[in-house]
């Protein structure tokens, strides 16, 4: 009977090990800009994280396939989406990156993730004790 | 697990620029922060004051993101050390040398930073990131240091500055980590803006390019760092210091056993 318990245990969980990893990875980030001056547009702003990636990298990195997801002017925040080989580079790139046009900005990774779906929350938000 | 900390925000005039570092530092993520109080001998007639009390500085420290727990600041003193002569002012025990949580020498020259790993008692030897290194690290003084419990500190603001700093401070890195081989790194800020701070995640992630592997980067900034922070403790001390921690304990000894176990009991 205990055997026969064991397994029904058994049964009702199933194991699923994801041998390969995510091809990418996501960011969602957040560009803080002094207050006043120009803001990006999603062109700009996609022109500025190829830009630090090149700058860290030069043309390899350039080359890095980066998309920008969503980006929302008024916050200035975004979701990329990165290859996972590239993800060390994007956000080093993104972390050493000091100046739009000539103004001091400053890139911050909110949080990455392999699964897009993750973002939809943010675990380091909450307070838990 | 040891919260991230940020052993070098320099210490400047403005109250209320510090408040707004400290605002930033706490809302990045950082539990603990060390304000830096820089003496270099090169100018003339520099005192070594009196640490100046962070709670004097701040009436309210921010909280710390994520916790319910205040900012932890600290003091350091970094002696710029260019002459064999500086040193004696550490042998000396000058009291107010003594009143700083944390010590740290920027050796300029190789004879120096062979003094500074083996017989100087500091907590942090800073690596030079700004310029090309003056001289090539050797072997024993860096693994003296290693056994010592003394720190190598990395800025990374340059980095952020200026792209002829960046080549610098990569290329000084990667040389200290042939020798040190990731072994007692500590990666901190030396911002004096806001915008110039980074995320302690983002700065593991800056080490790995420094060349550490990804739990060495992220001992840099939280594990090295309390350990560096307890070894400036251990100054003020006799000869060491103990933690205790109080452990929770376990409700109900019945309700731990696994599932298996029970039904075994029950047939």
């Amino acid at each position: 009977m205990a055997l026969s318990e064991q397994a029904g245990a058994a049964a009702s969980f199933e194991r699923r090990v994801l041998r390969s990893a995510g091809e990418h990875h996501y960011l969602r980030v957040r560009l803080e800009l002094p207050d006043g001056g120009a803001r990006p547009n999603v062109a700009q702003f996609k022109q500025l994280v190829v830009s630090a990636l090149k700058e860290l990298h030069g043309e390899v990195g350039a080359a890095l396939p980066v998309d920008v997801l969503t980006y929302e002017e008024k916050t200035l925040s975004a979701i990329l989406r990165v290859v996972s080989s590239g993800l060390v580079k994007l956000w080093s790139a993104l972390t050493l990156l000091g100046f739009y046009q000539n103004r001091r900005c400053a890139f911050r990774v909110l949080q990455t993730s392999p699964f897009l779906l993750a973002l939809a929350g943010n675990s380091r938000e909450l307070v838990l004790d | 697990m040891a919260g991230f900390s940020d052993l070098n925000i320099p210490q400047g005039p403005d109250k209320k620029s510090m408040q707004g570092l400290l605002e930033t530092a706490a809302h990045l993520g950082y539990s603990a922060v060390a304000l830096n109080h820089v003496i270099d001998f090169k100018e003339k007639k520099q005192e070594i004051i009196k640490p100046v009390s962070p709670s004097e500085l701040f009436p309210s420290l921010p909280v710390v993101q994520g916790t319910s727990k205040r900012i932890k600041v600290l003091t350091r003193l970094t002696l710029v050390i260019s002459d064999p002569s500086h040193c004696n002012l550490l042998r000396s025990t000058s009291p107010n040398i003594r009143l700083y949580d944390i010590i740290a020498v920027f050796p300029k020259t190789e004879k120096l930073f062979h003094i500074a790993c083996t017989t100087l008692d500091v907590d942090l030897v800073c690596i030079n990131v700004t310029e090309k290194l003056p001289f090539y690290f050797r072997r024993p003084p860096v693994n003296v240091a290693i056994d010592r419990g003394i720190y190598f500190e990395l800025l990374y603001t340059p980095a952020i500055k200026d792209s002829t700093m960046r080549r610098y401070t990569i290329s000084n890195a990667i040389s200290l980590m042939q020798i040190c081989k990731g072994k007692n790194i500590v990666v901190s800020s030396a911002a004096e803006r806001p915008l110039e701070l980074r995320g302690p995640y983002d700065v593991a992630n800056l080490g790995l390019l420094f060349g550490l592997s990804e739990g060495e980067a992220k001992a840099a900034v939280s594990t090295n760092c309390r350990a560096a922070m307890l070894h400036g403790e251990t100054r003020k001390s006799a000869c060491g210091i103990v933690y205790t921690l109080k452990k929770p304990r376990k409700v109900e000894e019945e309700e731990t056993l696994p599932a298996c176990k029970k039904a075994k009991t029950q047939a």
